[in-house]
């Protein structure tokens, strides 16, 4: 199995001897409002300084995930878990007040919708600083000088001049850059981002993510980036985990998804993009017919047998979670069916 | 043969209410824009978010009257137009079908609309010619009896695309179409739109971020750069030898699905530009890699490329001044 090419996370053997706990550990996340099932036994986990993507279709469960990492799921919601830690740090745990001392300290989130952590009544300037002395205390002048400063590294010009603005008075794509930078303010060990470039422009996004490697490679940052995009994917991430229906069905290291994606699913999702340099006009693009199932409770089997080529009638019995090396995938068919 | 739209020097700037310090500002969103698109093709227009894509969209189809210049659209002004002759000649689909479609009608009243709104087309005939658009553009006849809060964000566009051709426009003028859909349902609705374009011989004008998606859909693309298009030529050319720096730098900036890559520096600085206050000369100078002294005192004129034009001093050759 192929390692990232970008600093090497430890190895992952089934019990890894381990010096410090991961920077985030979840096993078998469940969130259900009411009778709908979100997030159905997701197991995800994140090193000090890696990046790990989690794509898959509008619906699947990516936001409630992290929104339920975070403490931050919507009244009503009911949130189980065989295991949710930070640093070690057992989430579920802490008190109300305790997660609020960690939230926009430790762990860190960018929202996506930025108008959601963005408080239409205050400037710019005053919610970054207030994040800031709130955790770390200082003079809000210092404060204020650091959020010009991050202002300015997500290309923001005149960091000055918004600091005194209102984000109604703000472009999307400048608020959401406001969020990159607000999340930054207390250099986080852990950021959660869900879309954070996707209301931005190509040139724009890059020099974000740029920033953000950066922070990963000086301060050991540990990024659960959220997206739909694979060419982001592809580039940034140590290790892709596919939701689908709120599972995950697909979870490797990026070279290995991208050279051998072995669910269906991925397989349909990757056939579905347009390969700059690689296009051919006259042919169609590949699609995944039909749409992500409605969950019922008591629902077994595959979520995704309704849309899949090679579903069979074991397909709605239990399926096995098959594992090769890092690479682990949520489908009856044999490992390497697809080469 | 007369071109499907034919721009000549056309122009719109807008007043902006002033910002903080109180004073009102004049956006040039458009600047001096010109071209031809001939008949079945797709001209994809990309760029920055703010360079005027949606602008020059509404101007072509007569919803923003422009500040100079003239739109003629197979030939013909469509200021002195007939709305209704309008309608059969050029339609929209816009980017969120969900701002666009009626909450309160059924979707086989919103794709009817357009004819009734004909006022000689006998009633059979507009359920009919309705039905089966909404049929070829894959929506059953029980969805069909839905509201558009029913329906998937791809079934609406479903609903956008049918209710834009369902008069058999010539012309279709598609801003972002996809950029809120998931991949598998931004695949579907692109497949949908070659199909409909090579069976209804479809012109269309196709404004997307998404350059993957303009090289896969386009036959010609314009690059705009703060209101002026830069570089335009046959899609093979541009993305095969982009010739504009701008061009070049976004090119570059796009994330191809290739693992280990990383994320490139493009070297346009950090300065996002201002619409309010464009650079004299080459517009594109205080962001360029390659400008010299020249670029920020000359003007780029449109110079031939291999596959079509771009405005850059660096083509004019050296020594010119
Ligand atoms: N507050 C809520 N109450 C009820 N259902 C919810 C709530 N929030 C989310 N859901 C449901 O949970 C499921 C997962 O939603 P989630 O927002 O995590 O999707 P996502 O993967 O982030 O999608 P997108 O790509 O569109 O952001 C969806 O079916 C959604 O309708
Ligand atoms: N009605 C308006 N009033 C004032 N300014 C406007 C108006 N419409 C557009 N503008 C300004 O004109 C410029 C071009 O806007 P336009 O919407 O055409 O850009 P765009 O290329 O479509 O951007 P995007 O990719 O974000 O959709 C921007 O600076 C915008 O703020
Ligand atoms: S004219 Fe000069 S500044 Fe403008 S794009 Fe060409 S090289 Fe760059
Ligand atoms: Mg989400
Ligand atoms: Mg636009």
């Amino acid at each position: 199995m192929s390692t990232s090419d970008r600093g090497a996370p430890p190895a992952r053997s089934p019990n890894p001897p381990r010096q410090s706990p991961p920077l985030l550990e979840i096993e078998e996340l469940r969130v259900t409002f009411g009778r709908t099932a979100a997030v159905r036994g997701a197991s995800f986990s994140l090193e000090k300084g890696e990046t790990h993507c989690v794509v898959g279709e509008s619906g699947c469960g990516k936001s409630v995930t992290a929104l339920a990492v975070m403490g931050l799921l919507a009244r009503g919601a009911r949130r189980e878990a065989a295991r949710l830690e930070f640093a070690g740090q057992d989430l579920r745990a802490l008190s109300e007040r305790q997660l609020s001392a960690l939230r926009g300290d430790r762990m860190a989130m960018i929202f996506q919708e930025p108008m959601t952590s963005l408080n239409p009544a205050y400037t710019v300037g005053s919610q970054m600083a207030e994040v800031f002395t709130r955790h770390r205390g200082g003079s809000r002048r210092a404060a204020l000088d650091r959020a010009a400063d991050l202002l300015a590294r997500v290309g923001i010009t005149a960091p000055g001049m918004r600091l005194g603005q209102f984000p109604h008075q703000l472009s999307g794509g400048l608020r959401q850059r406001v969020m990159i930078a607000m999340a930054l303010m207390c250099d986080p060990e852990l950021l959660i981002a869900d879309e954070p470039t996707t209301a931005l422009d190509v040139t724009v996004q890059a020099q974000i993510l740029r920033l953000l490697a950066e922070l990963q490679r000086d301060l050991g940052l540990g990024i659960l980036l959220i997206t739909h995009d694979l060419g982001i994917v592809a580039r940034i991430a140590d290790r892709v985990s596919v939701m689908y229906a709120g599972e995950v069905v697909e979870s490797a290291p990026t070279a290995a998804l991208f050279a051998a994606p072995s669910h269906p699913y991925t397989r349909g999702l990757l056939a579905c993009v347009p390969v700059p340099g690689k296009v051919k006009r006259e042919e169609a693009l590949g699609s995944i017919p039909g749409m992500v199932p409605r969950i019922p409770p008591g629902f077994t089997g595959c979520a995704f047998r309704d849309r899949c080529d090679h579903a069979a009638p074991e397909c709605a019995g239990a399926v096995p979670r098959q594992q090769a090396g890092a690479h682990e995938v949520l489908c009856r068919l044999p490992p390497g069916w697809a080469a | 043969m007369t071109p499907a739209i034919e721009v000549r020097g056309l122009c719109r700037s807008f007043r902006q209410r002033g910002g903080l310090l109180g004073q009102d500002r004049t956006v040039v969103a458009v600047d001096d824009v010109s071209f031809t698109l001939a008949g079945g093709g797709v001209l994809g227009v990309v760029g920055e978010s703010g360079c005027g894509k949606s602008t020059l969209a509404r101007i072509i189809l007569g919803l923003l009257p422009p500040t100079a210049g003239e739109v003629l659209v197979e030939g013909r002004r469509l200021a002195a137009m007939d709305r209704r002759a309008r309608a059969r000649l050029i339609q929209p689909v816009f980017q969120d079908p969900f701002a666009s479609l009626n909450p309160r009608r059924r979707i086989r009243d919103i794709v009817a609309m357009p004819l009734v709104a004909q006022g000689d087309i006998p009633a059979r005939q507009v359920a009919d010619r309705a039905a089966e658009m909404l049929a070829r553009v894959g929506l059953s006849a029980e969805q069909a009896e839905r509201y558009p809060a029913q329906l998937s964000g791809g079934q609406r566009q479903r609903v956008a695309i049918a209710r834009a051709l369902v008069l058999r426009p010539r012309i279709v003028i598609c801003d972002e179409p996809t950029s809120a859909l998931d991949v598998s349902v931004q695949a579907q609705i692109l497949n949908l739109l070659a199909e409909l374009r090579r069976e209804l011989n479809l012109t269309y004008l196709f404004i997307s971020h998404n350059l993957a998606v303009v090289e896969h859909v386009a036959t010609e693309v314009a690059v705009m750069y703060l209101g002026r298009i830069v570089e335009r030529a046959t899609a093979d050319a541009l993305f095969r030898a982009p010739q504009h720096p701008y061009t070049k730098a976004l090119l570059a900036s796009v994330l191809t699905p290739e693992p280990g890559l990383g994320v490139p520096d493009v070297g346009l600085g950090e300065t996002l530009p201002d619409p309010a206050n464009i650079p004299p000369a080459c517009r594109f100078h205080p962001r360029c890699p390659v400008a010299e002294p020249r670029c920020a005192t000359t003007t780029p004129h449109a110079i031939m490329t291999a596959g079509g034009a771009a405005e850059c001093l660096l083509l004019e050759g050296a020594g010119k001044p």
